[in-house]
């Protein structure tokens, strides 16, 4: 079919208009019309899937091909995206901190300095015959000045001291899975004992914790929510401004028979493109987090004598965040495009 | 079995408006080539605009091909324009691209392959002679060549009916009787033709009906209407 001869010359002169009429060949054979219904259902569902792939890569690469462009909305997207994420990072780290602590919930006595070390014992022996104890320790007045002398290294300003301030401490562990109101009748009954300084449920601050982590929560779901329209804001925008310098082909594409879903189909994976994108270097960013804080925090835990370690996000948590991310810049994409493309008619 | 008929069509435009168009009545037969002319703002583009859905009428009903298509739900409506195919005074060629892109997009759209598309494409350009031009960007071409891969684009998807609406607008005498000779070609092959102009001295020359407008009503057919 292709022309063997160079013809720019003769373009416009007979000869070529002669020849251009045995070049109308090919158009004879099927100008009946219906060329359309001659595609079948399945040539259709594989076209359909084809011009999916075709506009899914197409829409990347153009996103990749022009990195400044795109760096902005990226950035947004990704910042957004970190802020909650951060935070989720934190509360997730300090549930599981507080669910190792459960384990461990118990009550501290603090004897009074008078109390001599056999009353000490024998107010041991009374307590372990109390509801809900399982083991007792009685820290000694002297047990407790040398681990302290030992841990801290005050030992030479303790020996200034003469006198041991530190009271004697009986550590006294219930059962797992006692209930917190049989934790504070146990802590009542102990503090009301002779002798007895002070009675310190070592939950309060854990329950206090845990009201700090719901609120967490909460806080991360509003932020999370807002944010969240923050990125429909910002991929919208961007849309916009792309269907707006795509008027021209817009118009063109409705006039040849564009449906509506063809035309939609291109801006709406550039939007899903922009959240994988941001989604990426959101969670680049929170393991940045993660890897500058988690050598600290594991210092700090181990100086609590703490195993804990702060934990990456999730694979499970990482896909979320992922998906979650997509489902963002597609949503703002749709929002745009079903606001501005209708308009535009040829 | 007329390829377009129009039944009392009037169009106006808003709510205040005078009629663009005028109670329209004429027939177009299969294979037929027509002439649509009038004075600027006589309603020739309006009637055009009718046929591809790109304005719907206010009154009166338009058959195409045999379907009513002033009732057409949105949906439809980019399968109907699938079938016919228009070529405008401003090309509406897409610089961001080749002429083969430009060209191929119908098909694209209509979900053809990509053999048969570039079979099509190749046969499309051939036709009108810019098969060697394939590969250039159309802000290349000079003023009739942009038209004549206008024309390609509205061809290649072989359409039973092929709307011009003033396609020889910008261009010269000499090309613009080569342009109508394309038409005269895409006839012979059995396309219906719809050519909007107010170039009188090249229609008569070539003796083929004329549908004349006035302020929006059908004045004259140098045809009469069965
Ligand atoms: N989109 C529009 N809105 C309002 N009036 C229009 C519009 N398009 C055309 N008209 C009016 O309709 C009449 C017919 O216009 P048109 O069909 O463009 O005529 P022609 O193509 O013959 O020059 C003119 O009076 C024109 O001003
Ligand atoms: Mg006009």
């Amino acid at each position: 079919m292709s022309s063997p001869e160079p013809r720019s010359a003769g373009r416009r002169s007979s000869s070529s208009r002669k020849r251009g009429s045995q070049r109308t060949e090919p158009q004879r054979k099927g100008s009946q019309g219906a060329s359309a219904q001659s595609i079948g259902m399945l040539g259709r569902a594989s076209a359909w899937l084809g011009h999916h792939q075709l506009v899914a890569v197409e829409t990347l690469l153009k996103l990749l091909a022009q990195p400044l462009a795109s760096l902005l909305t990226w950035l947004v997207i990704a910042i957004a995206l970190t802020l909650p994420g951060a935070l989720w990072m934190a509360v997730n780290n300090l549930q599981q901190l507080s669910d190792t602590v459960q384990q461990s919930g118990r009550i501290s006595v603090y004897l009074q300095t008078s109390v001599s070390d056999a009353d000490a014992r024998a107010l041991q022996q009374q307590v372990n015959q109390l509801n809900h104890v399982e083991r007792t320790e009685l820290i000694g007045a002297d047990d407790a000045l040398q681990q302290f002398a030992a841990n801290s290294g005050f030992d030479d300003a303790l020996a200034l001291l003469g006198e041991n301030p530190l009271p004697a401490v009986l550590l006294v562990e219930p059962p797992l899975g006692t209930s917190s109101s049989d934790l504070s009748v146990l802590r009542l009954a102990l503090e009301n004992m002779a002798g007895v300084e002070e009675a310190v449920l070592d939950l309060a601050w854990l329950e206090r914790l845990k009201s700090l982590l719901a609120l967490g929560q909460r806080v991360i779901l509003v932020l999370g929510g807002l944010l969240a329209l923050a990125i429909l804001l910002v991929v919208g925008n961007t849309i916009r401004l792309a269907i707006a310098a795509r008027v021209d082909e817009i118009r063109v594409v409705k006039l040849v028979g564009g449906t509506n879903a063809w035309v939609r189909r291109p801006f709406l994976y550039t939007g899903l493109w922009y959240g994988m994108v941001g989604g990426l270097m959101s969670w680049l960013l929170l393991l940045l987090c993660w890897l500058i804080l988690q050598g600290p925090v594991g210092e700090l835990a181990s100086l609590y004598g703490s195993g804990f370690e702060l934990q990456p996000l999730s694979g499970g948590a990482s896909l979320l965040l992922l998906l979650a991310a997509m489902l963002l810049g597609w949503l703002g994409a749709w929002w745009s495009v079903s606001r501005h493309l209708d308009d535009i008619e040829p | 079995m007329s390829m377009v008929r129009f039944d009392q069509v009037s169009k106006r435009y808003g709510a205040a408006g005078k009629d663009a168009l005028n109670g329209v009545n004429f027939e177009l037969q299969r294979g037929e080539l027509a002439f649509l002319t009038g004075h600027s703002g006589a309603g020739k583009s309006t009637l055009l605009k009718l046929m591809m859905m790109m304005e719907r009428p206010t009154r009166g009903q338009i058959h195409i091909d045999d379907q009513l298509i002033n009732t057409l739900k949105p949906s439809q409506v980019p399968y109907h324009r699938r079938k016919v195919g228009v070529v405008f005074q401003n090309h509406q060629l897409l610089f961001d691209r080749s002429v083969y892109d430009n060209v191929a997009l119908p098909l694209q759209i209509a979900g053809y392959s990509p053999v048969d598309c570039a079979r099509r494409v190749r046969a499309a350009l051939d036709s009108v002679g810019l098969l060697q031009y394939e590969q250039r960007n159309p802000i290349e071409l000079s003023g009739g060549e942009q038209q004549r891969v206008g024309i390609a684009r509205a061809v290649v998807n072989k359409p039973a009916l092929l709307l011009a609406d003033e396609p020889t607008g910008n261009l010269d005498p000499e090309l613009s009787a080569e342009i109508m000779d394309l038409f005269v070609r895409f006839q012979q092959v059995g396309v219906t033709v719809l050519i909007a102009t107010h170039d009188i001295a090249l229609i008569e020359r070539m003796g083929k009906r004329r549908l004349i407008l006035d302020h929006g009503r059908m004045l004259g057919d140098t045809h009469v209407v069965a």
